[in-house]
């Protein structure tokens, strides 16, 4: 059961950090982790800690890319910004995304109007 | 390509871990500390904002494991740390380690060196295109054919694409700082194209073979070139003396072409050869035919349209073509080398067997030590998988460091054999370790490290874990299947050991059967030597004679010489001539049948300085000569064949088979006892020996016999000392020379030499196998008496308890010694059923002993069983001298 809400949630978490990345431009771990809550408005539980696998992961593929910096309160921190390939990426996913949603939403029978 | 780049991302993450690991607990903590400063901006204590940080952020530690994952690649990274970790307990055991990967070594080290002889001389393709389409034409497979067969086989068979011949010519290179004798080949001009062969510099042969005179044309080896030319680039064009005639030099052959590949194997010049007037001859038997099969014709249609086309050629030209094979080039060249090689490769593959399983017994043993290791791991979470690949990791690498040194060992193995193989080896020059037993070797390591491996690493972590855990790890009886493997181990051992003994029992059995053969004459301080006169101004047939003469009385005159003599070619080594004769009085014999001589050509002096008795009759003197009625000495088997019950003393016969005229008749004058001929093996054939200096095929005197014979311009001298005969070789050499300094001499041998040479190839078997068989019998050894010991210190408490309840010690002594010979009996069982069935697959290569030998069999039987009680009376001892109080007190 869990393992298939992770499996879910990889996919979503990828999507949401491109875009939140794409909305408000380079950020740390913790400023993502802040972003998603706030959008998210507590709907998604997101354990904080499984971030930072998927930014590698991410990173890895090349969809976004780090640099240390210093943050607001004269920290040192890692930013992540996306790249062009993530930009790429982020509207490929986010096409597949509306698609899908728009297929389930008609399948379950709440199509819009209805 | 993404894949590509991740996979690179991620070798990369495997390094520099202590800095990322810094930057991830940088950034981690970064985040944490954020999550804490907004809680106690909302109000919360510092204690409880810093927890409820936590909370929010989840598991630290598995965030960083789940991130360390997927930065590197960790199967990679276990397999270092399993490494790691083996390498640290090999070096904490160096002397373990030292006896397993010198077993290792040994084991794969022999396989690599018999292998790279195997691939070299076996399994590489010939160097000719399309080499398998290659095949010869030779009565029985090995004798050489007419010229006129060779004319009318090439004209009316359909099967081949070309037929080529080649024949024996080994000219004199003379105007040059030192003459030589070199051997060369005559050959048909189709020959180089037929083999695909291209010339490195200048040209292969173009003329038509018959154009007389379009004959003197040369074509040298890249030796030759390279060592009587100095790889001259210019020498194309040149001229050269050859026999006292000048041939063109066309071209040179690449570092890497040998013609002929059996036979003749090492030629260094090549020369067209031109027919004339011996087109139509059906006798004389001088060329070797070699011929490449029409694409989609297979051999057996070949062979069925040469039994025909001889069969139909027999009824027109009776006596003139039996026995016709046609048999694959590659087979010629390796046919008598394979059996031997393959005896050789399943030896030391036995070798490896044995030492594989002397390591699983060690490891075995490393393991039930290892027992608390094992179930300490297992106890905090290792999978049964991942320990079986800890000790799969540790055991490849055991293997990685018996392969590295096995290499070593191969290396110098390889270059052990060749220089100890006997010379008549084909492309043995080619032996080297090349990728091809570099991936052999690797294959069988790799095999080797599972199959020592598995076996033990499933056994070891099969553990009860509190079983393990209560008993503390003491010596508690061994479990029934652990001792049951062990068991089947040393028993294997044996029986491996026993049929490699019985192999190389048998080999030495036919060796010294080989040895004590007779070979009719005293080897013991003889000197040979070829002396070639061929182009010189001796080789006029007015003065051959003298010249010959003078060369035996000079030759006797040195100190320390007993005696001289000459003949045409020395038995063992030199050429053999067999021809057919006809005996006076008797009806002409059905063709084909004619009586049959092996051909010796010899002077008054040749018998008394070989020590080669005269059974009857007299022997050959001066006064034979020119002038004088012809004489001939027969040997035994000519004796009892032909004059069967008779007397052939006073018999006349005669040589000159092709001139059904007058013939020159020989009277037999005497009869010798049996020499070895050309092999050592093989039982002599009836054979003959002339009067040098009435013989016109030796004086070149245009003989009977014709062109064929008119390149005999040379003489063999035998020369019996009175010491070390190898010493005085340069006094002999100087003395020919003193006659004549331009006259080549080669060949020069002690006549002990050219016997070991005879029985190089046995005795070179018997070598390796016998090495072979005492590292298997070592090994076993070690194996028994490393079992026994291993099960008496296991037993200890067991005997103390048997001791205490009243069992004497001599009792306890029989129990260890039983348990011991009981393992050795069933290996010993098995090992002869394996050996009654594997042993006649050495046929082939014995020599007067039969592949069931009982002798061989009990021998080897006892001496095993020596072998295992000895190795078991150690522990036996050991084990009665157990102290029951003692044991029972270890407790």
């Amino acid at each position: 059961m869990a393992q298939t809400r992770g499996e879910v949630l990889q996919g979503t978490l990828d999507l949401i950090v491109l875009k939140t990345l794409d909305a408000l431009g380079p950020l740390h771990g913790y400023g993502i982790a802040v972003r998603i809550q706030q959008v998210s408005a507590d709907l998604l539980k997101l354990n904080q800690g499984t971030l930072y696998p998927a930014l590698l992961r991410l990173e890895q593929r090349g969809w976004i890319s780090s640099k240390w910096g210093v943050s607001d309160n004269n920290r040192k921190a890692k930013y992540y910004s996306l790249t062009r390939s993530g930009r790429k990426q982020l509207l490929a996913e986010t096409e597949s995304w509306e698609r899908m949603t728009a297929l389930m939403t008609r399948l379950l029978g709440r199509a819009e109007g209805a | 390509m993404t894949w590509l780049r991740i996979l690179t991302i991620r070798i990369k993450g495997m390094f520099g871990k202590r800095r990322r690991e810094t930057e991830l607990d940088t950034e981690l903590e970064a985040h944490l500390e954020a999550l804490t400063g907004e809680n106690i901006r909302r109000g919360m204590a510092p204690k409880e904002a810093r927890h409820a940080a936590h909370r929010e952020f989840g598991g630290v530690e598995q965030a960083k494991e789940l991130y360390r994952e997927r930065r590197g690649l960790p199967f990679l990274e276990t397999l270092f740390q399993d490494i790691r970790f083996g390498a640290r307990m090999f070096s904490k055991n160096p002397g373990f380690t030292g006896i397993a990967v010198l077993t290792l070594a040994l084991g794969i080290g022999a396989n690599a060196a018999i292998f790279s002889v195997v691939d070299a001389v076996l399994l590489r393709p010939l160097t000719y295109r399309d080499s398998d389409r290659l095949v010869t034409l030779l009565h029985d497979g090995t004798d050489p054919v007419s010229v006129g067969n060779y004319i009318d086989w090439r004209e009316q068979s359909r099967s081949f694409e070309a037929m080529a011949a080649a024949e024996y010519w080994s000219p004199n290179l003379t105007d040059v700082d030192s003459p030589e004798h070199i051997p060369g080949l005559k050959v048909t001009q189709n020959l180089f194209p037929m083999l695909g062969a291209e010339p490195q510099l200048g040209r292969v042969f173009t003329a038509e073979e018959d154009q007389k005179g379009a004959e003197h044309e040369v074509i040298l080896s890249y030796r030759l070139w390279q060592r009587r030319f100095a790889g001259d680039g210019k020498v194309i064009g040149k001229a050269v003396k050859l026999d006292g005639e000048l041939y063109t030099i066309v071209g040179v052959m690449p570092r890497e072409f040998r013609f002929a590949p059996f036979w003749s194997t090492h030629t260094e010049l090549w020369v067209p050869i031109a027919f004339g007037e011996r087109i139509h001859n059906r006798a004389g038997n001088s060329l070797r035919i070699f011929a490449r099969l029409k694409p989609g014709v297979r051999l057996a249609e070949a062979r069925a349209e040469i039994s025909t086309l001889t069969a139909r050629l027999e009824r027109q030209f009776p006596g003139t073509n039996r026995d016709v094979l046609v048999t694959p080039l590659m087979e010629q060249v390796v046919g008598k080398i394979q059996t031997p090689l393959l005896v050789l490769l399943g030896a030391v593959g036995f070798v490896l067997l044995i030492a594989c399983a002397n390591v699983a017994h060690m490891l075995l043993a490393r393991a039930a030590a290892r027992q608390k290791e094992i179930a300490v791991r297992a106890a905090l979470g290792a999978a049964r998988a991942r320990v079986v690949r800890q000790f799969l990791t540790e055991n490849l690498l055991l293997t990685a460091m018996g392969a590295s040194a096995g290499l070593v060992l191969a290396t110098w193995g390889t270059h052990a054999l060749v220089a100890l193989s006997p010379a008549d080896i084909p492309r043995v020059e080619t032996v080297t370790i090349d990728t091809h037993v570099v991936l052999f070797l690797l294959a069988v390591s790799v095999l080797t490290g599972v199959v020592f491996g598995l076996a033990p690493a499933m056994q070891a972590t099969a553990v009860n874990l509190s079983d393990v855990l209560k008993e503390g790890g003491r010596g508690a009886s061994e479990s029934a299947g652990r001792s049951r493997l062990r068991g089947f181990l040393v028993a294997s051992e044996f029986a491996l050991a026993l049929m490699l003994l019985i192999g190389a029992g048998l080999m030495i059995r036919s060796f010294f059967a080989l040895e004590s053969v007779d070979p009719g004459f005293n080897p013991h301080n003889v000197l040979s030597m070829v002396v070639s006169v061929a182009g010189s101004k001796e080789a006029d047939p007015n003065r051959r004679a003298i010249f010959y003469q003078q060369v035996q009385e000079q030759v006797r005159a040195i100190p320390g010489v007993e005696a001289v003599g000459g003949i045409n070619h020395l038995p063992l080594a030199g050429d053999m001539w067999g021809w057919p004769f006809v005996i006076e009085g008797r009806p002409k014999p059905r063709p084909g049948e004619s009586p049959f001589a092996v051909y010796r050509i010899v002077t008054p002096g040749y018998f008394p300085t070989m020590r080669l008795p005269l059974l009857r009759g007299r022997d050959i003197s001066a006064t034979d000569n020119a002038t004088a009625p012809g004489v001939v000495i027969l040997n035994q088997e000519a004796a009892r064949t032909y004059w069967p019950g008779e007397d052939p003393l006073g018999q006349h016969i005669s040589f000159d088979s092709g001139d059904p005229g007058s013939p020159t008749w020989l009277t037999v004058i005497g009869v010798a006892k049996n020499a070895k001929q050309e092999d050592w093996a093989t039982p002599p054939y009836p054979e003959a020996y002339l009067a040098a200096f009435q013989n016109r095929d030796f004086l070149g005197a245009a003989g009977a016999h014709g062109e064929a014979m008119l390149h005999m311009a040379y003489i063999t001298l035998v020369v019996r000392t009175t010491r070390d005969p190898g010493a005085l070789a340069s006094t002999v050499k100087n003395t020919v020379w003193s006659l004549d300094r331009n006259l080549p001499i080669s060949q020069v041998l002690t006549m002990d030499a050219v016997v070991a040479g005879a029985n190089a190839q046995p005795r070179f078997e018997m070598l390796l196998l016998g090495i072979f068989a005492a590292v298997a019998l070592v090994m076993a050894a070690a194996g028994i008496y490393g079992v026994m010991s291993y099960s008496v210190s296991r037993r200890t408490h067991e005997i103390g308890i048997r001791i205490s309840l009243g069992a004497s010690r001599n009792e306890v002594f029989r129990l260890v010694v039983r348990q011991g010979m009981a393992l050795a009996l069933v290996g010993s069982g098995a090992g002869i059923l394996g050996a009654l069935l594997l042993s006649r697959l050495m046929v082939k290569v014995l020599y007067g002993v039969r592949p069931i030998d009982p002798i061989t069999f009990a021998g080897v039987t006892v001496l095993l069983t020596i072998v295992a009680l000895a190795a078991s009376y150690l522990p036996a001892r050991r084990a009665m001298q157990v102290d029951p109080i003692a044991a029972l007190r270890n407790e």
